[in-house]
């Protein structure tokens, strides 16, 4: 009946000794191909070594043209690129698992010296594939805690989202900004409490309606949270998802005012475009990998800001009044020159106690990055 | 029919020998070669050396130690979830929903990990244990729907998958969020003697030794137990067992949870062999890959090992070719899936069903 | 809006792409052939149809590319099951990962591409009813186009010659060719015309809904079409509910949320689900009538 049978026995054979030759091969002790021989070659340790050939390695989570994160990192790694003597590789869709690990060590192969591990899920591999390999340097976007040979670097995109917000506040009719996000980690809420914040500024009316959608990027569910919030009578729509195009179409659409995240789409919203808190990587890159290649490198969470220029506000839109531009502007310089602090206290949660005591400092970067509650004047809730 | 004669058609005689042994090789060679031409159309569409291509995925799976240890993690997950699949194919089950159970298995290792309060040395154990109840129970309640509702195996465990992953979600955004970390989902990080110690290599895990267990044994009661026999008689003509008095809903039931049980270990082992606590997206895509190569395998240790290795060496090979030829990253999927296709179709099945 | 009309609105944008998807995949099953590769197929229809759109500028075009990309991925899986009689979930799955690789590896160029989207027809009059207005008579034409359709292939399936070979072929290949009919041919059809409206459903997403192509945009609505079709007992009109009440699922999270009111995503997301699973145990507990015969082979053989 089955004849099928005697045919998968050849199959098995097949493969049985395609596999058994090649591991046979493995245990017979073949060592001119062992990883770490080519890995500890390309140390730089000397001061002057910029001039020395060196390859670099750039992972991502996802694909590098989403049009938001990851398009912004490979900004970045593209400027890495025209450096002299740089040979650059790169990994998207690296999932946030042994494959991490297992793309970092394939890039050592290649003869990576320095790895860029750009999502935040990449940084425990990071540092387990680190004690491997103590000569190469680690510069993980976004990650809180450091090894000997792997460090951080990351941008404070609230302050231009806390700009976005003046802007947001200022040009509302209905005094209702919504925020699609995709989950509610530190940074997002970060950026909701700091547009929250720099709308009230201006405009002790406006509140700030959230919307968890549970996923870095799904354009349809992101152009439904925008009619529901729409619905709600919410104009202005700012975004934290890993792809934001989606959303602002919708915004267009709806005849809301929308705001980017992580790059500049305002071809996307002719009409409704007021802003974009978005990353400039390059000039960081090409600073770290040049520290990293003459030796001046130490392993630090390196936190730039809108002053560093990693963070920047994309151009108006024609939304956007012109006093209103120069009141965000003058705003900017204010926290260029750390006049303002847009976390000093008194900093109220949902709840109204007082997270950041009234008279404290901003609480050091490091710390906002731990933030866990949205502030007075957010509608929406944490899911638990 | 009687159930020797079913038993013979339904498992084959033996897996190797037979008179035509040439046919199969040609065959076979024909369809990688099918599946390469046709990738490599799709390269050279992309303006990329089909050559080279083959030449790098090769060098980074089979052609170094690195890769083949390589290729033994993915064979891991794979290995185990291809089990998870065989065991209760073997009774004529067909489980979908490897990936639900290696999700349910993860985080019943990690609950007993974080929350059991057991000292050190026993955690490992625990987790192992925890690991094969979590992914059994869940595959137990396919197999209670199956044997006692008469809803389809198939469809009920791959729905189940879906319903894992967002309650693996809830617990990881929620109860389980590590107070001490950023706000991240991600469970607090498990004690170092909760981790399994690497056997070979940099990343070989002690699951490697689950896997050639789970295959031997799979092998061993086949072939030479009265359960195994039973087991092949009720996948062979369910009716026929019955009249011979062989407990049929007792072998579904229990091949089910064994299988949901294996895959949970396999959950298990990448909690506590890769990941060092529980995170969304611990899966990519294991459970799928594993019902494949299981199908790949023909259901049986051997051919399960061999396809798991494949799609290890696939899957290790790939990535390589965004390093080596900058290729965008889901180009594997493409080779994967024609791959699959070339043995689908050059295995001429006359029932149109499959085995 | 009322909160009834915006979770009624929502369910209907939010269930048009799965239910295209899930009213072909009944007409393959109908036939005997399951396609776990909807998914694919979507993500087809979705990037031809962007491609089109982008390059002619015409999303009517676009529309025609999704049916036809949505199509010939099916085909494949026509061919092997058919043809070669491979197992029908192994390919299945593999046209999964062949949708997704060969989109993503096409759509690169697109990604962040504009494009004219297909717009919104407001029907005049209608649209202005109260409640009602906004919740029928606001959407796009794929949107329009899918309740007739359902209600046309229910009429297909159960009342048309053609429905009686379909269901026929699908209940035992040897009796309908028996019967003089060319079992091999209607399948193909049948399988081939589930792929393209599943490409149709991806359209509705990229050139409707959206306006966007990005890597994986259907985001595992396959499966759910797939999930569908078993809720629905092989039946178009209830698988327009299930699509329905799958978008509505969808809808009410977001709509909650935007009224402040806290709910888990991660528990309402797995309501389709389950739903599904409760609705196979009561379907089954009164035998399994709907069930097509033909399927029974898929599910009882070894994988």
């Amino acid at each position: 009946m089955r004849r099928i049978l005697p045919k998968r026995g050849g199959w098995l054979l097949l493969f049985a000794a395609v596999f058994a030759t090649l591991f046979a091969a493995a245990c017979g002790g073949d060592d001119d191909d062992t990883p770490a021989s080519t890995a500890a070659g390309g140390a730089t340790t000397a001061s002057g070594a910029a001039t020395k050939p060196v390859t670099i390695g750039f992972l991502y989570v996802g694909a590098v043209d989403d049009g938001g994160y990851n398009q912004a990192a490979y900004q970045g790694q593209l400027a890495v690129e025209k450096l002299p003597n740089v040979k650059v590789i790169k990994a998207e869709n690296v999932p946030e698992s042994a494959e991490a690990e297992r793309v970092m060590e394939q890039m050592i192969q290649q003869g990576a010296t320095i790895i860029f591990p750009t999502s935040f899920g990449h940084l425990d591999p990071a540092i387990k594939v680190g004690e491997k390999y103590p000569n190469v340097t680690f510069l993980h976007q976004g990650g809180l805690k450091t090894s000997k040979n792997v460090g951080t670097y990351f941008g404070a995109s609230w302050e231009a989202n806390y700009l976005a917000g003046i802007a947001a506040g200022k040009v509302t009719k209905t005094n209702k900004l919504g925020y699609v996000v995709a989950f509610p980690i530190s940074q997002t809420l970060l950026n909701i409490n700091a547009f929250e914040l720099g709308a009230k500024s201006v405009n002790p009316a406006v509140t700030t309606t959230v919307i968890f959608t549970a996923t870095w990027c799904d354009p349809a569910k992101i152009a439904e949270s925008v009619k529901s919030l729409k619905d709600q009578g919410v104009d202005v729509l700012n975004q934290h998802q890993d792809c934001p195009g989606a959303g602002i179409q919708a915004a267009e659409k709806a005849g809301m005012f929308s705001v980017g995240y992580h790059v500049d789409d305002s071809k996307l919203a002719p009409n409704g475009w007021l802003t974009a808190a978005t990353w400039d990587w390059t000039k960081l890159f090409v600073d770290l990998v040049n520290q990293v290649r003459d030796g001046t490198y130490k392993v630090s969470q390196v936190r730039q800001s809108m002053a560093d220029g990693v963070v920047k506000l994309a151009p108006f839109g024609k939304a956007v009044p012109k006093d209103v531009q120069d009141l965000v502007l003058a705003t900017q310089k204010k926290i260029l020159s750390g006049e303002l602090e847009i976390f000093a206290g008194p900093v109220k949660d949902q709840g109204g106690t007082e997270k950041i005591k009234a008279g404290a400092k901003q609480p050091p970067v490091t710390e906002l990055e731990t933030m866990n509650y949205l502030v007075e004047g957010v509608i929406g809730k944490i899911p638990q | 029919m009687t159930i020797a004669e079913t038993v013979r058609t339904r498992i084959g005689a033996p897996a190797f020998g037979g008179p035509q042994l040439l046919g199969p090789f040609v065959r076979f060679g024909l369809a990688i070669g099918a599946a390469i031409a046709v990738f490599s159309v799709v390269l050279l569409l992309d303006g990329t050396n089909p050559l080279d291509t083959v030449q790098l995925m090769w060098d980074a799976s089979v052609g170094t130690e690195f890769g083949r240890n390589e290729v033994l993690v993915k064979l891991i997950p794979f290995g185990l979830c291809a089990l998870a699949v065989a065991v209760p194919a073997r009774v004529g089950l067909i489980n979908v929903g490897g990936e639900g159970q290696f999700y349910i298995g993860a985080w019943a290792a990690a609950g007993a990990i974080l929350y059991s309060g057991a000292p050190g040395p026993a955690l490992i154990p625990l987790a192992l244990v925890a690991g094969a109840l979590g992914g059994g129970a869940w595959a137990g309640i396919v197999a209670l729907l199956r044997v006692k509702g008469g809803v389809n195996e198939a469809i009920s465990s791959l729905l189940l998958n879906f319903v894992a992953i967002q309650f693996v979600n809830y617990f990881v955004y929620g109860p389980w969020k590590d107070p001490s970390g950023p706000n991240w989902p991600f469970s607090a990080k498990f004690p170092g003697s909760a981790m399994l110690p690497v056997v070979w290599g940099d990343r070989v895990t002690l699951a490697i030794v689950f896997v050639a267990v789970g295959l031997v044994a799979m092998f061993l009661v086949l072939r030479y137990t009265r359960i195994g026999y039973e087991a092949r008689v009720v996948g062979g003509n369910p009716l026929a067992a019955e009249r011979s008095g062989i407990p049929v809903a007792r072998y579904l039931f229990l091949a089910m949870v064994v299988g949901g049980a294996i895959a949970g270990i396999a959950g298990m082992a990448e909690v506590t062999g890769i990941q060092g606590r529980l995170r969304p997206g611990i899966s990519v895509n294991y459970g799928y890959i594993g019902f494949l190569a299981a199908w790949l395998g023909g259901h049986r240790p051997l051919g399960i090992l061999l396809a798991a290795l494949l799609f290890g060496a696939i899957s290790v090979g790939g990535d390589s070719l965004q390093l080596g030829l900058d290729l965008p990253g889901s180009t594997v999927n493409i080779l994967m899936a024609l791959i699959l296709f070339a043995v689908l179709a050059g295995r001429k099945n006359r029932t149109g069903v499959g085995a | 809006m009322s909160f009834v009309t915006s979770v009624s609105t929502g369910a209907i944008r939010a269930g048009t792409s799965v239910m295209y998807a899930s009213l072909g995949e009944v007409i393959a099953q109908r036939a005997g052939i399951i396609n776990l590769g909807v998914e694919g197929c979507m993500l087809a229809g979705a990037l031809a149809g962007y491609i089109v759109t982008a390059e002619t500028g015409s999303p009517y075009a676009g529309i025609v590319a999704a049916f036809v990309a949505g199509g010939l991925l099916a085909t494949v899986h026509a061919f092997l099951v058919v043809t070669r009689g491979a197992n029908q979930l192994a390919s299945g799955l593999a046209l999964m990962f062949l949708g997704l690789g060969l989109t993503a590896f096409f759509g690169r160029p697109y990604v962040n591409d504009q494009i004219t989207p297909l717009r919104d027809y407001p029907v005049p009059m209608l649209s202005e009813i109260p409640y009602f207005g906004p919740v029928l008579f606001d959407h796009d034409p794929l949107t329009y186009a899918v309740f007739p359709l359902a209600g046309a292939l229910w009429w297909f399936v159960f009342r048309s010659r053609w429905g009686v070979m379909l269901r026929a072929v699908g209940e035992s290949t040897e009796s309908a060719f028996a019967a003089g009919l060319h079992p091999a041919r209607i399948q193909y059809a049948a399988v081939a015309f589930g792929g393209a409206l599943a490409g149709l459903g991806g359209a509705q997403i990229s050139l409707a809904y959206t306006a966007t192509w990005v890597e994986n945009l259907t985001n595992g609505r396959g499966f759910i079409a797939v999930a569908l079709v078993i809720f629905a007992m092989w039946n178009p009109l209830r698988a327009m509910a299930g699509a329905l009440l799958f978008g509505g699922a969808v809808a009410l999270q977001l709509q909650l949320q935007a009224r402040g009111v806290g709910v888990s995503p991660f528990l309402l997301d797995m309501t389709p689900y389950l739903l599904t699973i409760i609705v196979l145990l009561a379907w089954a507990q009164r035998g399994q009538d709907a069930f097509p015969a033909g399927l029974n082979k898929v599910f009882r053989g070894t994988g």
